[in-house]
């Protein structure tokens, strides 16, 4: 039974490309996000979200990993799915043949590493297409330059009664507004829900991006869920390990004299990946 | 040496089978695992208890490969790089329960108790396992010289005796080990270069249509092959195959 009608090695071959692009995609996310790690109230990290989140290029990119994702999780549930049928009646005594690391396990840690990504995705995605909650930033300048236009409108006599209102209401508002909501150079209002960008930068302001920084900081409080955090990392560096070594193999890219470099450069990636994804939540704890 | 012994049955192909649980004493730990059987075959027909059990074997001196029984949950028992035709029942204890399985995969049906029906790997082999030249007389054995090295990883590919541990040990039932180890024999030596694409292309088609599973690059095959055929002739398969596809109009 092929559920998918290419030769065996040729689904391989795909599996381990869409997964050479994640190995490869992931030292950049993951650099992204040690970011938080230099103290200075987020700078750097809001800086780098805010290239990641309006650059063309990388919205392309974006789709690109999407689509690797879903590929690599079709492909290798219907290579698990074919194994399977290849052997319809199963031993009575379990297997105790030597195996590699993780590679009994790969479908089911690939499963974790699903929910877990399901779960990044309610949090921080969906917040940043507006599907659910989240906590905004806006650049003091933007909301300074939309202010003198309304401020502009209204020496005009373009105004009417309730928009003067609510333009006296929002200066009032950024008067008195806590330290919590700012960064401390002025530069930017962080860490405000919707309702705080309405009051802040006015009803119409468009300008405003997701915070991820302080909506990281917020979940990593969390003690379940930083735990959480950590387990998936580990399992991710279980995935990882047999996934590097698979790629290789994979693409015929293996012969005796690589064989310990490619299992230690295994070993370091899968140790070095989700340790440094582990440091921000570490980092989080221990500081705030 | 006394011992439980957990056999699978089966009366034949579309019967179902079960697991059969016999006692046997006085085993000589110097006995080797056929032979064992071949004395619950004796006491089974002598004191009319059953059917003797159906195992295969042929040569007795790891050389052929029709000896594969799971033992134990390892192909060919517990020793590493031995055929269960070389295993000895030293390696077990006074009062072990030993199971056998027949080899488990789709392509490698059931025929009668622990023998299981392996042509599927001769349907591979008429798929390319060969050189065509035909022509001529025999030619001399070092008309080409090819250098030690060379021919040492071909002998050690070639080594390989059709057994089906490495399917019967692969989670997934593949026998990449198998088709690999074929692949790199005439791979590795001028003769077998002119046909390499058409070759490996055809025998992977074959592997794939009689159903036998995908490579998760486990590595059971390597540990339980007892010719020892490394995980590096499966990279050279993928390689050869990339090539192949990459590189050859040959269908
Ligand atoms: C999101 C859910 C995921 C699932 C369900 C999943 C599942 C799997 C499975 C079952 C395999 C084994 C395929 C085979 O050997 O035939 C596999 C291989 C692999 N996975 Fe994943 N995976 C997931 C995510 C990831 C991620 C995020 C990465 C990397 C960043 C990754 C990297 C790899 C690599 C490198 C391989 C080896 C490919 C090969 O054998 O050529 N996977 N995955
Ligand atoms: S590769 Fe090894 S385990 Fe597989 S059939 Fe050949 S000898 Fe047997
Ligand atoms: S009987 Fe020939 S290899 Fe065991």
């Amino acid at each position: 039974m092929k559920l998918i009608k290419l030769a065996s090695i040729t689904k391989k071959l795909a599996v381990g490309a869409l997964a050479a692009f994640l190995l490869i995609f992931l030292p950049f996310h993951m650099g992204m996000n040690m970011c938080i790690l230099r103290q200075d109230g987020g700078e750097w990290y809001r800086n780098v979200c805010h290239f990641m989140g309006t650059n063309y290029i990388v919205k392309c990119f974006e789709i690109i990993l999407l689509l690797c994702i879903v590929c690599h999780i079709v492909i290798t549930f219907v290579l698990w799915l074919e194994n399977r049928a290849a052997r319809p009646v199963g031993y009575a005594v379990s297997q105790k043949s030597k195996t590699h690391t993780g590679s009994k396990w790969m479908i089911y840690t690939g499963g974790i590493i699903f929910v877990f990504l399901c779960i990044h995705f309610v949090d921080f995605y969906f917040a940043k297409t507006g599907l659910t909650k989240g906590k905004y930033v806006a650049k003091v300048e933007k909301v300074d330059k939309a202010f003198q236009q309304k401020a502009q409108a209204l020496q005009q006599g373009q105004m009417d009664e309730k928009q003067m209102q609510a333009l006296q209401k929002q200066y009032m508002a950024i008067q008195s507004i806590p330290a919590e909501k700012r960064t401390q150079d002025f530069k930017y209002f962080v860490n405000l829900t919707k309702e705080d960008v309405n009051t802040y930068c006015g009803e119409d302001f468009k300008d405003y991006e997701p915070d991820f920084y302080n909506m990281a900081i917020d979940k990593f409080h969390n003690p379940l869920y930083v735990l959480i955090y950590l387990l998936a990392f580990i399992i991710l560096g279980i995935h990882l390990f047999h996934g590097v070594v698979s790629v290789f193999q994979t693409y015929g890219l293996m012969n005796e004299k690589y064989a310990k470099a490619i299992h230690w450069l295994a070993v370091i990636y899968a140790i070095v990946i989700p340790l440094g994804f582990a440091m921000v939540p570490i980092h989080v704890i221990a500081l705030f | 040496m006394n011992l439980t012994l957990k056999i699978w049955r089966q009366e034949n192909a579309k019967a179902k089978g079960h697991f059969e649980t016999y006692k046997l004493n006085d085993i000589s730990p110097e006995c080797s695992f056929l032979e064992m059987l071949d004395i619950l075959n004796e006491q089974l027909i002598n004191d009319n208890i059953a059917h003797p059990v159906c195992f295969d074997n042929d040569c007795r001196e790891g050389i052929c490969g029709m000896c594969g029984l799971y033992i134990n949950g390892r192909p060919h028992g517990p020793d590493d790089g031995v055929t269960t035709c070389q295993l000895h029942m030293r390696r077990f204890h006074d009062g072990d329960t030993i199971t056998i399985e027949p080899w488990r995969a789709r392509p490698f049906p059931v025929i009668k108790d622990l023998v299981v029906d392996r042509s599927a790997f001769d349907k591979i082999i008429q798929e390319g396992g060969y050189t065509s030249a035909t022509t001529g007389g025999v030619p001399d054995a070092n008309a080409i010289p090819i250098p030690k090295r060379k021919a040492d990883e071909a002998m050690d590919s070639a080594s390989c005796i059709g057994c089906g541990a490495c399917v019967a040990a692969c989670k997934n039932a593949s026998a990449m080990l198998f088709v690999s180890g074929k692949v790199s024999q005439y791979t590795l030596l001028p003769q077998g270069k002119p046909e390499a694409a058409i070759r490996v292309k055809r025998m992977v088609k074959k592997m794939d249509e009689l159903g036998f599973g995908s490579c998760t690059n486990t590595f059971a095959c390597e540990a339980e092959c007892p010719k020892q055929l490394k995980r590096t002739n499966i990279a050279r398969l993928n390689r050869e195959f990339i090539c192949a596809k990459v590189c050859s109009d040959e269908k």
